[in-house]
């Protein structure tokens, strides 16, 4: 019950930040040189009263608060204008584009924590023996290269040199051929993974060497703790120590990084989107900025605030379930 | 006289190698515990008591080691080697495996109660899960009896309204509160011998008189042994039954505690209590123990406390006192390392007394700031 109240009182609190989000990306969007217009007509033979036919079209005539306001009751009412590029609805654009991202992003997120937690226990329990350090350079290298440069490198041995990978695009779990059998499907299954394996570690690697150095750092220090010291006179076994006494409060922070690094991630797939030549999000977004397709860039922009603000809630909740002394706001 | 002792130690050393040199935390101390007695162990901070006290469990952290010496605990032997000549060790046999103390021992025949209430604890899970996780390790009671026998644990140490308070987590009980739930934790594993480590060290005095209280009930109660570590005389004298008093590793003077405070044996215990407030005398200046022991990496040589000792002569800076009898009360033994009394024959009536009270007057400049208390009350 409390977890509800406190649930629903944070998302009551996104709905200003959302709101402050789009006033300033609609500002911004507005404020770049350029008109889609004359992108779009660029090399034609336009009459001016064409050209004022199509402003009108798209309603870029209008005044800016105007459109402002149009934009945001289409928004809540599910109508997201027309891409003025794609010329078709701004929704379909997007239906089309989200699956690689999030099937992308949530593969390299799984992908970095199931490696990345028992990895930093493991170099917590053997501190400075040789493989304590490996995996700290590992995690150095992987906190310090950016994510374009290790998909390039990926491609050029994995998918160039070697041939075991392919270099480019995504297959969607989804898309399996409708006369497909279970044999079938399984092959499909495979081809997805043999896709999505590159563009994963290249956009999860940051996010497992930095979950894996603090999950390190944290479980030396809950080793140290004086409740571990209880534990061990009470003749509690060094394993349930590590998976139980010591795990739990070392995942506090690990938590918060989870969270968190769905930010970084986001923005690392629009750069891997751009490496594997997946059409996901983040590539529509960088498109839909060259042609200032203002509709598009306003939409897969707030989409994404909002995925990271749902991804802060459900971490801040998440935080507050493990660790009971945080409060859900109650002021006790 | 006494049956066979409940725990008897014998030259039991503990080392830890560090990069500066081999510490010698606890360097050959013997004593034993009789069932249903307090048996304090006393000194400074950095005397070695705690080492000593976890020692006697196995759970010394790295790169800590027992050395040598002997641990037996109701005929068992928890630990025996000996040093043999190029500085291993060697294990004798009969020992108790590493896993057998963890099941057998640790817990269920001999349990801890830390200092920091504060800090051991468990934050993230509850108190009650905490208090039967360890009862259902130490004891063979099912999930539902170990609840039981929690919350009756927690109304024995005088927490109110036990049963809804099981339930709650560490952060929601005052530092007392806590210290009664580390208490509760150790008696319901029903040990023959609790080790409680400078229990009350953290808490304020009012609260610290409750809890040493608590305990004389319940020992009373259930007859438990205790091992009573502690650099406050105050507690020794409303608590302890016998006393061990450490300095630099080494136990300079055993006795039972009316023996030690009246018929003081050894003048590194006079200085502790003359640096504390005593109720049976009258005092007008507190006399703080000048200097501040040394480390035990590099102990001085003869007698360790000679430098700072108001009685030291020249024959105690060059032979080291082994603890010696120097009088028996009720069938315990009066042990002092000193050469003062007169069971030792090294001359020390004939030997030159050392010129530490000048030294002390020239040192005490720079030393103001260092001047060790030996009691707490004294802080």
């Amino acid at each position: 019950m409390r977890l509800l109240r406190y649930t629903l009182f944070r998302f009551a609190q996104a709905i200003p930040v959302l709101l402050g989000i789009t006033v300033i990306l609609f500002l911004f969007i507005n404020m770049t040189p350029g008109d889609p217009i004359r992108i779009m007509t660029a090399g034609q033979e336009v009459s001016e009263s064409h050209l004022a036919y199509l402003e009108a079209r798209y309603g870029l005539d209008r005044p800016i608060h105007v459109r402002y306001w149009d934009y945001l009751s289409g928004f809540f009412t599910g109508d997201l204008g027309r891409s003025i590029h794609y010329n078709r609805p701004v929704s379909e654009v997007m239906m089309a584009r989200i699956g690689p991202t999030l099937l992308l992003v949530l593969s390299a997120f799984l992908f970095a924590v199931v490696t990345a937690i028992p990895l930093g226990i493991l170099a917590a329990k053997r501190r400075n023996q040789p493989s304590d350090h490996i995996s700290r350079i590992v995690a150095l290298f992987g906190v310090s290269t950016p994510s374009f440069w290790i998909g390039i490198m990926l491609i050029i041995i994995f998918a160039v040199q070697l041939g075991w990978f392919p270099s480019a695009g995504l297959v969607m779990p989804w898309d399996a051929p409708s006369d497909a059998g279970l044999s079938g499907y399984f092959w499909h299954m495979v081809d997805v993974l043999h896709h999505l394996f590159l563009p994963m570690i290249a956009l999860g690697t940051l996010q497992m060497a930095t979950i894996m150095r603090v999950e390190r750092t944290q479980m030396i220090d809950s080793l140290q703790g004086e409740y571990v010291k209880l534990a061990r006179a009470y003749g509690v076994s060094e394993r349930t120590i590590l998976r139980k006494h010591a795990f739990q409060v070392a995942q506090l922070p690990v938590i918060t990084l989870v969270g968190l690094g769905l930010s970084t991630a986001l923005g690392g797939a629009v750069l891997t989107e751009t490496v594997f030549n997946i059409n996901g999000m983040g590539r529509l977004l960088i498109d839909s900025i060259q042609q200032k397709d203002y509709q598009v860039v306003m939409s897969v922009a707030t989409i994404l605030a909002v995925i990271f603000v749902i991804g802060v809630i459900i971490t801040d909740i998440a935080y507050a379930y493990v660790d009971p002394r945080v409060t859900y706001g109650e002021g006790e | 006289m006494r049956d066979k002792p409940l725990l008897r130690v014998e030259n039991l050393k503990t080392q830890f190698v560090t990069e500066n040199g081999t510490v010698r935390a606890v360097d050959g101390i013997s004593f034993e515990v009789y069932e249903g007695e307090i048996v304090g162990i006393v000194g400074e901070s950095g005397a070695g008591k705690s080492v000593a006290s976890m020692s006697l469990l196995r759970l010394v952290d790295n790169p800590g080691e027992i050395v040598a010496g002997e641990i037996t605990y109701k005929g068992r032997t928890i630990f025996a080697a000996e040093e043999t000549e190029d500085g291993d060790r060697r294990l004798q046999d009969g020992v108790l495996s590493a896993e057998t103390v963890r099941q057998e021992i640790r817990g269920n025949e001999i349990a801890v109660i830390f200092q920091d209430p504060m800090e051991s604890l468990n934050p993230v899970f509850t108190i009650g899960g905490q208090l039967r996780e360890f009862i259902e390790l130490n004891r063979d009671l099912t999930g539902d009896e170990a609840r039981k026998e929690a919350i009756d644990m927690l109304r024995e140490v005088g927490i109110p309204d036990a049963e809804a308070r099981y339930d709650e987590y560490p952060h929601q009980f005052s530092g007392g509160m806590r210290q009664r739930v580390l208490i509760a934790m150790a008696l319901a594993c029903q040990p023959s011998l609790i080790i409680a480590d400078e229990p009350t060290t953290a808490l304020d005095v009012t609260v610290e008189g409750q809890i040493l209280d608590l305990v004389d009930e319940l020992q009373r109660k259930y007859g438990t042994s205790f091992i009573w570590v502690t650099h406050d005389m105050g507690v020794v004298a409303e608590i302890c039954d016998r006393v061990n008093v450490m300095y630099l590793g080494e136990i300079v003077e055993q006795a039972p505690v009316d023996e030690l405070f009246y018929e003081t044996g050894h003048p590194y215990t006079k200085a502790l209590l003359d640096s504390m407030p005593r109720p049976d005398r009258t005092v007008t200046d507190l006399d703080p123990i000048r200097g501040v022991m040394p480390e035990a990496i590099d102990p001085p040589p003869g007698c360790r406390f000679h430098p700072r000792c108001p009685d030291a002569r020249e024959v105690c800076r060059q032979v080291h006192p082994e603890p010696a009898e120097i009088d028996r009360v009720d069938g315990f033994s009066h042990r002092s390392a000193c050469f003062k009394r007169d069971v030792f024959d090294v001359g020390y009536d004939e030997s030159p007394p050392l010129d530490n009270l000048a030294r002390g007057e020239s040192e005490r400049g720079q030393e103001a700031s260092e001047v060790a208390s030996g009691g707490g009350a004294s802080e």
